[in-house]
C-alpha cells in the first residue's frame, strides 16, 4: 500500500520534471494580425504577414502616456515559395521569433491568385489548428502586400481596418467558415468582398490611408470570374437575406425632389416552384424603412402620399433586384443567390435530377417578385 | 524494508507498555495519615508550588489540607473550610466525617480513595482534605485559576450573530454549550489524554441525534491516543483523522459556540479539549467547511449568493495563477486579440518565463502574508508598506514582473481570504503551487489533470465513515438543500444523514408563515 | 467478494453515461455525417435500442447470478474450461477497447493542444491518474462520476447556449432527403458506442439497490441518446455541410463561438468536459479489466493488478496505431460492423443468456420427469 503510493508520487514528479515541450513565451512570439497572399510573376505564392510589434513598457520613463496617436506598431514581412507552407518556411527564416497564427483575423488574397483558384490555398488555413474560422477573407484589386503595408491613421493596423469594415456589414462580410460553406454548397459559387486602396488625402503620405470594400468578387468553384458593383452587391445581399444596412433614395414622379429612406428591417423569402419542366422562383421581400431626408414638398403624414412613397420604395427595390438578377443570372450565370440550395430544400427528390444540369438551367429560372415595402416613421420633425 | 520498520515499531510498543504497566493499578489510600503524607511528599518532591497545611479538626482529629498554589481559591478555603473545622466541637467525640458533612460549606465535595484520584483532583486545582485514621479523602471543588474571559473570537468574525467565543477553559466552554442547549439530552463524556498533561477531553453530543456507533468510534480513537501531551485540539485532530496524509481537514475547527451547537443539532459530535478555545466537530464534509454560521442568520438568498461567491473565489484562489500561466504560454489563441496585444506589450521586457514569474510572485506573497501574521503589531505597518512595494508598482517598474501578473497575484490573495475557514483555505493555497507547475508543463490539460487528481483524492477521503464529498457524491438529494445553496429554513426539514441510524426530521413540516387564502 | 465497496444505481447510471458520452460528443457528429448527412440527429434514435438490448441482457443474466460478474458466471454456465476460454476472449476484447480509448485520448491531446509533448508523458499521466482512482475502488470511481456530472452538464449547456447565435435552421433542411436509409446507415457507427453499455455486467453485482439497476441502466441509455441528438442537432445547425471537414466538430464549434468579441475560443470548456469524461471512461474500462482479470485468475484482491494492468493498457495504447490513416482504417472497419464492442457488449452476453436459458429449461424438464 505504502509502496504503491510512493510509486505514484515518484511517477508524477518524474512527469512534471521532464520539461515544458510546448511552451511558447509571449516574448518569443510574434502575433500575426493579417495575412496577404499574392501571386508573383513567376507563379509563386508570396505570403505577407502583418505583425504586431510589441513596444514593451521599458525605456521612455515619464513619457509613457505620450504614445503616438494611432501608433502604427506593425512590422511587415514576406516570404515566397511554391506553396503557402513553403512560403511560410521562407518567412520563418527571415523572422527571429515564432509566428502565432491564431490571431490572424484578416486574410487578403490578390486578384491574380484568386483567378487561379483559392480552394487549394485555403486548405492550409483550415487544416492548421491555429487560424480562426472567423477570420475575414477579402480579395484585393492590387497586391495584397500593398494593402498590408498601409499605415491607417486611426486604427492600429491595416488588417484591423479591414476587420472593422467587414463587421459593419454594409457590403459583403465573409468569414473563412462562410467561404468553406459556400465552396461546399450545391452551386459551388461564392462571393467575396473586394477591397481597394482609398486614395490618400492631399498633403498626407502616400501610405497614410486605408483599404476599403467597394465591390464584390464572384467565384465559381474557387476561381474568380468577375466582379459586381456595390449596388449589385446589395442586391445579392437582398437575395441572400443578409441585408443589414441600406439607404434607398427615390424620386417620385409627381414630386420635385428626392426622398431618402434607411432600412430598418429587410427579409427575403425564396419560394421555389417546379411547374412541369419549368423552374419558377418567387422572391418575397418584406421591408420596413424610415425616412431620413425629405427634399420634396410632400407632407409625408398624409396617408395618400405615404402610400405612394411605399409604392416608390417597392419599385426601387424591385429595380435593384432585377438588375442584380440580370447580371448574376443572365450574364455571369453563377448561382450566388442560393436558388439551387432553396430548390434542394423544398423539393429534395426532384432536385437530384435538376442538380446534374443546374448550370444550364439556372439562367432559365423564371423569377417573379412580391415586394411589400412599408415606411414606418417619417422622422421626428421637418423643416417648415 | 517495511518489515524492519514493523519490527522496530513492535519493540517500541512493548517498551512503552512495560513503562505503563506499573501505573495501571490505582493504589488505595492508607488509613494512616502520616503514611499518606509520606507518599504524597514523595510524589510531589521538589514541587515548590504544593502547599501542605496540617491542622486539627475540632481539637480531635489530625487533618491535612493539600493544594497547589494559584490554582485554588484561598479565601474560600479560609472561610469555608478551615474556620468551621478548626472551631471546637459542641459535643465531644463526634465523628470527623459527620463534622465535615455538617460544617463544610463547600458545594462540591468528592470522596477519593486512591492516590491517582488524589493527583487528578490536585491537578485541576481542587484542594484535598485527608483525615487521620480514614481511608477516604475529600476533594473540595474550590479550583480557581486565572482565565481569560469570554470574548469575541478573532478568527471567525461575523457581521450578525452572537459575539461570544470559546475560551481556554473546558468548564467555561461546556457552560457556553449548556446555555444554548438546555435539554438534558446534551451529553458530555470526559476522557483524560496525555501521559504528563492529563488533558481533559470532552466528547459532546446530543443523545438521540448522534449515531451511537459514531460516538463509540470517536471515543475509541481518542482512547487509543497515548502520547506525552495534548496542548491543542490540533493534536487530537491529527491523531484521529481517517487519512493523515491528506492536506484537507477532516474535522471542522471552530471557536464559536453557535457553530458548535448547530453542528450538535445536526447530529455531529463536538470534541472540547481543555486548554484551547478551538473545538473539533466530527464528522465533517467538504461542503460544510464552506459554511459559515452566519449563513443561517441572513436571508437565504443572500446566504446562497455568498456561498456561490465563496466557491467562485475558491476556484480563483486555486486556479487563477495557473490559468494565467497556461493561457499566456500555451493557449494564446484564447485571449481576445486586443487584450493579447496589451499583455504581449507588458510582458515584452520581463526576463522570466511566465511560470517563474508567477512562482516568484506567489511565493513572495505567501511570505508577506506569513510575516504579517507573526510580526508584532508595531512592525505590521512597515511590512504592508514594503509588501505593497515588493509586489506592486516597484516590481513592475523594475521590469521584473508584468502588470497583469500583479493583478493576478493580488486577486488570488484576496480570493484566498474569502474562504471562511482558515484550515480549508490553506490546502488550496498550498495546492496552487503544484497546479502552477502542471500548468507550466501541460497548459490547460495539466490544470484539468491536476483538478481530477484532487477530486480523486477527495473522493477517497472519509471523515469518520462519512464520504468527504457527500452529499454531492454519493448524492443525497435531501441534504443538497444545504450545500451549494442554503434553502430557506422552512424547507430544511431534515437533518443531514451522516452514518448509521439517524433522527430524520428536525422540524415540523409547515414552518412557513401561514397565509390565509384570498388575501 | 473481491470488491467490498458498493455503489448506488444512480452512480452506475452516471458511470455508464460518462463511459459512452465522453468520446461520443466529440467524434460522433463527423463520423456519422459521412453516411447520414444532415440527418445525423436522427441516427441516435435508431441506435438506442441496441443500448437498451445490451442493458436488458446484462440485467437478465444478473438476475440469474446476482452476486457474480460475467467472468464468474460464464464458468458456471459453460463449464470451467469453456467458461475460462470465453472469459479470456472477453478480457482480450476489453483490453483492446481500453487501449484504443487511451490511444484516442493521447492522439487528441497531442494533435489539438500539445503537438510537441511526447505522447508517452501524456498517456502515462492519464494512466497514473486512472490507476490512482481504480486503486481507490469502485466507490471512488462512482463518486468521481457523480462529482463530474453536474459540471459536465453545466458546461455542455453553456456551450450550447453560446452556440445559439450561430445556428441557422436551413442547414438542417431537407429532413430525410434520401429517406430513412442514410440515418440508419449512420446509426451503424453508433452501435460501437451503444454496445459499450454491455460493460454494465461488471457493475450490477455491486449495487446497493439492485432492483433499480435495470431502470437506471435504461435511463442512462436514453439520456445518452438525448445528449447525442442534442449535440448532433447543434453541430448540424452550426456547421451544416462543413461538419465532415472537422475531426471533432464540437471542439471546432466552440472555437467558432464569438460573443461580444470577448467570449471567443472557448475550446477550453470542451476540453474540460471531454477530459473529465474520458478520465471516467478510461477508469470504467480500466476497472472492468482489472476486476475481470482478478476474477479470471481467482485472486482474492485486485489491488495488486492495478499497476501492471495500467502499464499494459498504457503501452498498448501508445502502440495501438501508427498514424491517423491506420486509425481511420481501423475505425472504418469497425463501423462496417466488425465491432469488438458489439461482441463483448451484446453477442457474448446474449450467447451466455441463451445457453443458461436452455440449461434451465432442461433442468425443469428433468425435474418434471422425475416428479412424474
Amino acid at each position: 500500500m505504502r509502496c504503491t503510493k510512493v510509486i505514484y508520487f515518484i511517477g508524477i514528479i518524474f512527469f512534471l520534471l521532464t520539461g515544458c515541450w510546448d511552451r511558447k513565451e509571449t516574448n518569443d512570439l510574434w502575433v500575426v494580425t493579417g495575412v496577404g497572399l499574392d501571386q508573383t510573376k513567376g507563379g509563386e505564392v508570396e505570403v505577407t504577414v502583418e505583425i504586431h510589434s510589441p513596444s514593451g513598457n521599458e525605456g521612455d520613463g515619464a513619457g509613457g502616456e505620450g504614445n503616438q496617436a494611432g501608433g502604427n506598431k506593425t512590422i511587415l514581412q514576406t516570404g515566397k515559395g511554391v506553396s503557402i507552407p513553403k512560403a511560410i518556411e521562407d518567412l520563418d527564416t527571415k523572422l527571429p521569433r515564432e509566428i502565432l497564427w491564431s490571431h490572424t483575423e484578416a486574410i487578403v488574397i490578390n486578384k491574380e491568385l484568386a483567378e487561379t483558384g483559392i480552394r487549394e490555398e485555403l486548405d492550409f488555413f483550415i487544416r492548421h489548428p491555429e487560424p480562426r474560422l472567423r477570420s475575414y477573407v477579402f480579395i484585393s484589386e492590387g497586391n495584397a502586400k500593398d494593402i498590408m503595408a498601409l499605415l491607417p491613421p486611426l486604427e492600429r493596423s491595416s488588417s484591423e481596418v479591414l476587420i472593422e469594415l467587414a463587421k459593419s456589414e454594409i457590403l459583403m462580410k465573409v468569414t473563412l467558415f462562410d467561404l468553406m460553406e459556400m465552396l461546399k454548397g450545391e452551386s459551388g459559387a461564392s462571393i467575396l468582398p473586394m477591397i481597394d486602396i482609398l486614395p490618400p488625402e492631399e498633403g498626407k503620405q502616400p501610405l497614410e490611408t486605408i483599404a476599403y470594400i467597394n465591390r464584390s468578387a464572384i467565384l465559381e468553384h474557387g476561381r474568380m470570374i468577375g466582379t459586381i458593383t456595390d449596388r449589385l452587391t446589395r442586391g445579392v445581399l437582398w437575395f441572400r437575406n443578409e441585408i443589414k444596412e441600406s439607404t434607398v433614395t427615390v424620386k417620385p414622379e409627381e414630386a420635385d425632389g428626392l426622398i431618402s429612406m434607411k432600412l430598418i428591417k429587410g427579409r427575403t423569402e425564396l419560394i421555389p416552384k417546379i411547374d412541369g419542366n419549368q423552374l419558377k422562383m418567387t422572391v418575397k421581400v418584406e421591408t420596413i424603412d424610415d425616412v431620413i431626408q425629405n427634399k420634396t414638398n410632400w407632407d409625408l403624414k398624409n396617408m395618400e402620399k405615404h402610400k405612394m412613397l411605399e409604392k416608390e420604395l417597392a419599385q426601387k427595390i424591385e429595380m435593384r433586384l432585377t438588375d442584380t438578377l440580370e447580371m448574376v443570372q443572365k450574364e455571369m450565370e453563377v448561382d450566388i443567390i442560393d436558388f439551387g440550395e432553396t430548390f434542394r430544400q423544398k423539393h429534395p427528390d426532384k432536385w437530384k435530377s435538376i442538380k446534374r444540369d443546374w448550370k444550364e438551367r439556372f439562367p432559365s429560372v423564371e423569377v417573379t417578385f412580391e415586394i411589400k415595402a412599408s415606411v414606418l416613421r417619417t422622422g421626428q420633425g421637418s423643416i417648415p | 524494508m517495511s518489515r524492519v520498520f514493523n519490527r522496530r515499531k513492535l519493540k517500541f510498543n512493548q517498551k512503552n507498555k512495560e513503562q505503563q504497566d506499573d501505573k495501571l493499578v490505582p493504589k488505595p489510600l492508607y488509613p494512616n495519615l502520616d503514611q499518606n503524607l509520606e507518599v504524597l511528599h514523595f510524589l510531589y518532591k521538589d514541587c515548590s508550588d504544593m502547599v501542605f497545611r496540617s491542622f486539627v479538626i475540632a481539637d480531635q482529629t489530625k487533618a491535612q489540607l493539600i493544594y497547589i498554589k494559584g490554582m485554588s481559591n484561598i479565601e474560600e478555603m479560609d472561610s469555608n473550610v478551615l474556620t468551621p473545622l478548626i472551631q471546637k466541637a459542641d459535643q465531644q467525640s463526634i465523628n470527623p466525617k459527620t463534622l465535615i458533612e455538617q460544617r463544610l460549606s463547600v458545594a462540591e465535595v468528592t470522596r477519593i480513595e486512591s492516590f491517582d484520584a488524589c493527583i487528578d483532583q490536585l491537578s485541576i486545582g481542587n484542594p484535598i482534605l485527608l483525615l487521620e485514621g480514614n481511608q477516604q479523602g475529600f476533594a473540595l471543588g474550590l479550583a480557581k485559576w486565572e482565565k481569560r474571559g469570554v470574548e469575541e473570537p478573532s478568527g471567525e468574525l461575523v457581521v450578525r450573530g452572537p459575539r461570544e467565543g470559546f475560551t481556554e477553559s473546558a468548564g467555561v466552554n461546556t457552560s457556553l454549550l449548556r446555555r444554548k442547549i438546555r435539554s438534558p439530552q446534551l451529553k458530555m463524556k470526559t476522557l483524560k489524554v496525555g501521559r504528563y498533561t492529563q488533558t481533559t477531553i470532552m466528547i459532546t453530543y446530543i443523545e438521540g441525534l448522534s449515531d451511537k456507533t459514531l460516538i463509540e468510534e470517536i471515543s475509541q480513537r481518542i482512547k487509543r491516543i497515548d502520547i506525552d501531551g495534548i496542548l491543542e485540539s490540533g493534536y487530537i485532530e491529527e491523531l484521529i483523522q481517517d487519512n493523515s496524509y491528506s492536506p484537507f481537514p477532516q474535522v471542522l475547527v471552530t471557536e464559536r459556540p453557535d457553530t458548535a451547537v448547530s453542528n450538535l443539532l445536526e447530529g455531529r459530535v463536538v470534541i472540547i479539549v481543555d486548554g484551547t478555545p478551538f473545538v473539533l466537530v466530527a464528522p465533517t464534509t467538504f461542503y460544510s467547511l464552506f459554511q459559515s454560521g452566519e449563513d443561517y442568520y441572513h436571508h437565504f438568498m443572500i446566504s446562497t449568493a455568498t456561498r456561490w461567491l465563496r466557491f467562485l473565489f475558491l476556484f480563483i484562489s486555486l486556479l487563477l495563477p495557473s490559468f494565467y500561466i497556461a493561457i499566456i504560454t500555451y493557449h494564446q489563441e484564447m485571449v481576445p486579440t486586443t487584450l493579447l496585444l496589451t499583455m504581449v506589450d507588458s510582458r515584452e521586457a520581463v526576463p522570466f518565463p511566465a511560470l517563474v514569474e508567477a512562482l516568484l510572485m506567489e511565493i513572495t506573497f505567501e511570505g508577506l502574508r506569513e510575516a504579517g501574521l507573526r510580526l508584532p503589531k508595531q512592525v505590521g505597518a512597515a511590512v504592508s508598506i514594503v509588501g505593497a512595494l515588493v509586489i506592486g508598482q516597484a516590481a513592475v517598474d523594475a521590469g521584473l514582473v508584468s502588470d497583469p501578473m500583479v493583478m493576478v497575484v493580488a486577486l488570488t490573495g484576496i480570493a484566498s481570504f474569502t474562504i471562511p475557514r482558515y484550515n480549508i483555505a490553506i490546502p488550496f493555497r498550498m495546492l496552487r503551487f503544484p497546479m502552477m507547475l502542471l500548468a507550466g508543463t501541460f497548459g490547460l490539460v495539466g490544470i484539468m489533470m491536476g483538478l481530477l487528481a484532487i477530486l480523486t483524492h477527495m473522493s477517497t477521503l472519509r471523515s469518520f465513515g462519512v464520504p468527504y464529498l457527500s452529499p454531492m457524491a454519493p448524492m443525497k438529494g435531501k441534504d443538497m438543500k444545504d450545500t451549494l445553496i442554503r434553502a430557506p429554513l422552512w424547507k430544511l426539514n431534515t437533518r443531514p444523514h451522516l452514518t448509521g441510524e439517524y433522527n430524520e426530521y428536525r422540524q415540523d413540516s409547515d414552518q412557513k408563515t401561514f397565509r390565509r387564502q384570498g388575501r | 467478494m473481491i470488491e467490498k465497496g458498493k455503489i448506488s444505481a444512480l452512480q452506475m447510471g452516471i458511470l455508464m453515461y460518462h463511459a459512452i458520452i465522453a468520446t461520443g460528443i466529440l467524434f460522433i457528429p463527423s463520423t456519422v455525417y459521412e453516411a447520414a448527412k444532415q440527418d445525423i440527429w436522427i441516427s441516435p434514435i435508431w441506435a438506442c435500442p441496441l443500448g437498451l438490448l445490451s442493458v436488458y441482457i446484462a440485467y437478465k443474466l444478473h438476475t440469474l447470478y446476482p452476486n457474480n460478474t460475467i467472468i464468474q458466471y460464464s464458468e458456471h454456465i459453460l463449464g470451467t474450461l469453456l467458461g475460462k476460454l470465453l472469459g479470456f476472449v472477453l478480457l482480450l476484447l476489453l483490453y483492446t477497447s481500453a487501449s484504443v480509448m487511451i490511444w484516442q485520448y493521447g492522439e487528441f491531446v497531442v494533435s489539438e493542444f500539445l503537438p510537441h509533448t511526447p505522447k508517452f508523458v501524456i498517456i502515462g499521466m492519464m494512466v497514473l491518474l486512472c490507476a490512482f482512482a481504480v486503486h481507490g475502488g469502485l466507490e471512488v470511481i462512482g463518486r468521481l462520476a457523480e462529482m463530474v456530472v453536474p459540471i459536465f452538464f453545466l458546461l455542455f449547456f453553456i456551450i450550447i447556449i453560446l452556440l445559439l447565435p450561430d445556428i441557422e435552421i436551413k442547414r438542417m433542411l431537407p429532413v430525410m432527403e434520401n429517406g430513412m436509409m442514410p440515418s440508419i446507415k449512420g446509426s451503424v457507427t453508433l452501435y460501437t458506442w451503444f454496445a459499450q453499455f454491455g460493460i454494465i455486467y461488471f457493475f450490477l453485482p455491486f449495487l446497493t439497490n439492485r432492483e433499480k439497476g435495470m431502470k437506471s441502466g435504461m435511463f442512462s441509455v436514453l439520456i445518452v441518446t438525448f445528449t447525442l441528438m442534442l449535440t448532433n442537432i447543434i453541430i448540424i445547425l452550426v456547421f451544416g455541410n462543413v461538419t465532415e471537414n472537422f475531426n471533432a466538430p464540437l471542439m471546432s464549434a466552440t472555437r467558432y463561438i464569438s460573443i461580444a468579441e470577448f467570449l471567443s475560443h472557448l475550446e477550453a470548456l470542451v476540453m474540460a468536459i471531454w477530459l473529465a469524461g474520458t478520465f471516467i471512461k478510461i477508469c470504467v474500462f480500466y476497472y472492468a479489466v482489472v476486476l475481470g482479470t482478478a476474477q479470471w485468475l481467482n485472486l482474492s484482491n485486485y489491488h495488486s493488478l492495478v499497476l501492471p494492468v495500467g502499464l499494459l493498457i498504457g503501452v498498448f495504447g501508445m502502440q495501438a496505431f501508427l498514424n491517423s490513416a491506420e486509425a481511420a482504417e481501423h475505425f472504418r472497419i469497425v463501423s462496417q460492423g466488425f465491432m469488438d464492442t458489439l461482441v463483448y457488449g451484446v453477442i457474448i452476453p446474449m450467447f451466455l443468456f441463451f445457453v443458461a436459458y436452455i440449461r434451465k429449461l432442461r433442468i425443469f424438464k428433468q425435474k418434471g420427469r422425475r416428479e412424474r
